[in-house]
């Protein structure tokens, strides 16, 4: 019994003393317990076994293959390499099948891993833009999602999105106070399956695919709609007299007739416009889809499934994270709704109170809701400040809801991530937090899409979005119109989260 | 590399050394050996027994001779080592070091008895 112990015990051995010396240890050991019988002397013999044990195993472990060192002087003497092997038993069945399961399971978990890799798709893809129209070059006041609706000048056309449920106010009186609202709720995200069911539903299916007769009256009613709506409402009455002027006169010199159709022709008068007072909020707009009489509020359905597109995309907060030296990260790719994503937004702002710095990522950051921009502003400031925003006249939205109750972020280092693609909505928190030197801009200049404009519908085919408002700007006397916001600290706009944590490294306290 | 392992000499090569300088021995040989010149204060493992020898045979320091039995202990072939003239030099270097030793702690009066 005993001697099978010690066999079990010497193949804690290496295999190499096993196979030179195991048969005459165990030999040792046989004429160890022939000759030391009796209570006391087997005791010894064990005891002088263990204690052998505990020594000798490590050290065998650690002894150096004579093939080792002679394997490196052989590599040092010719360069050459070659092999040698250090056990020259088979592989054991146990060995065998413990490599087999070893492998089928590093198999599994590489095939599992690369397959949740795939399938994992990042928030910014699914908040992209898809609508070609609704690209970097559309300037409304809206978060990507609800962007399509709004209409863009420089292609002449409104986009499919705003086909579907054009829903722009014709009533300049409503729409100066509740304008960037009524932006905000144009265009729940809808699937294109439902276009038909929409355009249907809304009364306008009876002329769905009228065409429109691109004649000398067409366009003498459409330049002259034009001049009139800018004679009433643009904010820049001496521009828009001009511009008005330049309409008729381009009209009258017979410039308009090379206008092949009504894309051209929008285009066309779009540029005319442009070329006196370089607006990009001022823009005529073609439709191949007859435009509704009258603006269509949104349906409860409507509303609903907006609601439940920003939950789903997390109200558009794609990542929200304590970077290494607690820098907290906020990375947010609109400013939605705040009645639909307030909890999302205290949530998001409450896992980063205790951070030591903050960073919010704008560089995907295509702009939203004014009220939200001051929502999240209120996070920087321990009292009330006014932000400037151009679209709209100073109103109790206009000031931040500081302190906010809990919050530790007042007075913590923070950093804005701007890319050329930062718009908007987004740029006004740039703009006003800049100016009032709360935080430190980081990366590229801003798209530069300040002001938001008002849709007139001009008939079944035509319209223009122009804007109406002119805020006081408390800062300075330029705003980031057409110019964009300059970053504090210009780099690439990949480069800017790089930046940005050194900065706010090196201003946080050594410990 | 077996002369680092032997540099200082451990105290169980040395032993087996020694207790091969009389007469060519098998393990457990060595083994009773040791423990006898000790007065049984070192019973060596076979672990540490045969690391030991393992180790003087890379250095040449003992050699294997060829198997035999021994018929004190029954009619099982035995591996037997002997110690080579390298060997036996290195232990006589070693027991002079230790007798080196041993005139400076008698010198110091650590020890007693006449200087050797």
């Amino acid at each position: 019994m005993s001697e099978k112990i010690y066999a079990w015990l010497l193949r804690l051995y290496p295999s190499r003393f096993r196979e030179t010396y195991g048969d005459e240890a165990l030999q040792l050991f046989r004429d160890r317990s022939r000759d030391e019988r009796g209570f006391v002397p087997r005791l010894r013999l064990w005891f002088d076994l263990l204690a052998d044990f505990a020594l000798s195993v490590p050290r065998e472990y650690f002894r150096v293959e004579p093939e080792l060192v002679s394997y490196s002087a052989h590599l040092r003497s010719d360069g050459v390499p070659s092999f040698f092997v250090l056990a020259d038993e088979p592989l054991g069945s146990g060995a065998l099948l413990f490599g087999s399961v070893l492998s089928v399971a590093a198999l599994i978990t590489f095939s599992v891993l690369l397959n949740h890799g795939v399938k994992h798709v990042p928030l910014s893809a699914l908040l992209r833009p898809t609508h070609g129209a609704a690209d970097s070059r559309s300037s409304a006041f809206s978060p990507p999602a609800q962007q399509a609706a709004t209409y863009n000048g420089e292609e002449g056309t409104i986009s499919s999105a705003a086909r579907r449920q054009p829903r722009m106010a014709t009533n300049p009186s409503l729409q100066t106070n509740a304008m960037a609202r009524n932006f905000q709720m144009d265009a729940p995200p809808l699937p294109e399956s439902a276009e038909p069911v929409q355009q249907q539903s809304r009364g306008a299916a009876s002329s769905l695919h009228a065409e429109v007769k691109l004649d000398a009256t067409e366009r003498h009613h459409v330049v002259e709609a034009a001049a009139t709506i800018l004679e009433k409402n643009y904010i820049d009455r001496d521009n828009a007299q001009k511009m008005a002027n330049a309409l008729r006169a381009h009209e009258k010199s017979g410039d308009d007739d090379a206008a092949a159709d009504g894309a051209a022709f929008a285009a066309l008068l779009t540029h005319q416009m442009r070329e006196v007072s370089p607006d990009r909020h001022l823009t005529l707009d073609y439709s191949e889809t007859p435009l509704p009489q009258h603006p269509l509020e949104p349906t409860p359905e409507d509303l609903a499934r907006y609601r439940e597109a920003l939950k789903q995309q997390n109200c558009t907060f794609e990542k929200v994270e304590i970077l290494p030296h607690n820098i907290g990260y906020v990375k947010l790719n609109s400013f939605p709704d705040v009645s639909v994503c307030q909890r999302t937004a205290e949530s998001a702002m409450t896992s980063v109170n205790g951070a030591n710095a903050l960073i919010f990522d704008l560089r995907e950051n295509r702009g939203g809701e004014p009220a939200m921009v001051a929502f999240m502003a209120a996070y920087l400031f321990d009292h009330p400040e006014y932000l400037y925003n151009p679209r709209e006249n100073t109103t109790e939205q206009s000031w931040t809801r500081s302190p906010v109750p809990g919050n530790r972020l007042a007075d913590k280092p923070a950093y804005v991530l701007t890319s050329a693609r930062t718009f908007s909505g987004a740029e006004q928190f740039c703009y006003d937090l800049q100016m009032l030197k709360r935080v430190t801009l980081v990366g590229e200049t801003t798209g530069g899409a300040a002001h938001s404009g008002v849709w007139h519908r001009i008939d079944d085919h035509f319209g223009m979005g122009i804007p109406e408002t002119k805020a006081i700007n408390p800062f300075s006397k330029s705003d980031w119109a057409e110019v964009g916001v300059e970053p504090d600290v210009k780099v690439r706009a990949g480069d800017a989260l790089e930046t940005a944590v050194k900065l706010a490294e090196s201003k946080l306290p050594r410990k | 590399m077996p002369k680092q392992k032997l540099n200082p000499l451990p105290s169980a090569a040395f032993q087996i050394m020694l207790a091969l300088a009389g007469e060519d021995l098998h393990g457990y040989g060595i083994m009773r050996q040791v423990a006898q010149q000790t007065d049984g204060r070192i019973r060596l493992g076979p672990g540490t027994l045969y690391s030991s020898i393992q180790t003087l045979l890379e250095a040449k320091l003992i050699e294997e001779i060829e198997p035999r039995e021994d018929a004190s202990l029954g009619n099982e072939r035995r591996r037997y080592y002997r110690l080579t003239s390298a060997g036996r030099k290195l232990a006589r270097s070693e027991a002079e070091r230790l007798a080196d030793l041993l005139r400076v702690a008698r010198s110091r009066k650590i020890l007693r008895g006449g200087y050797v």
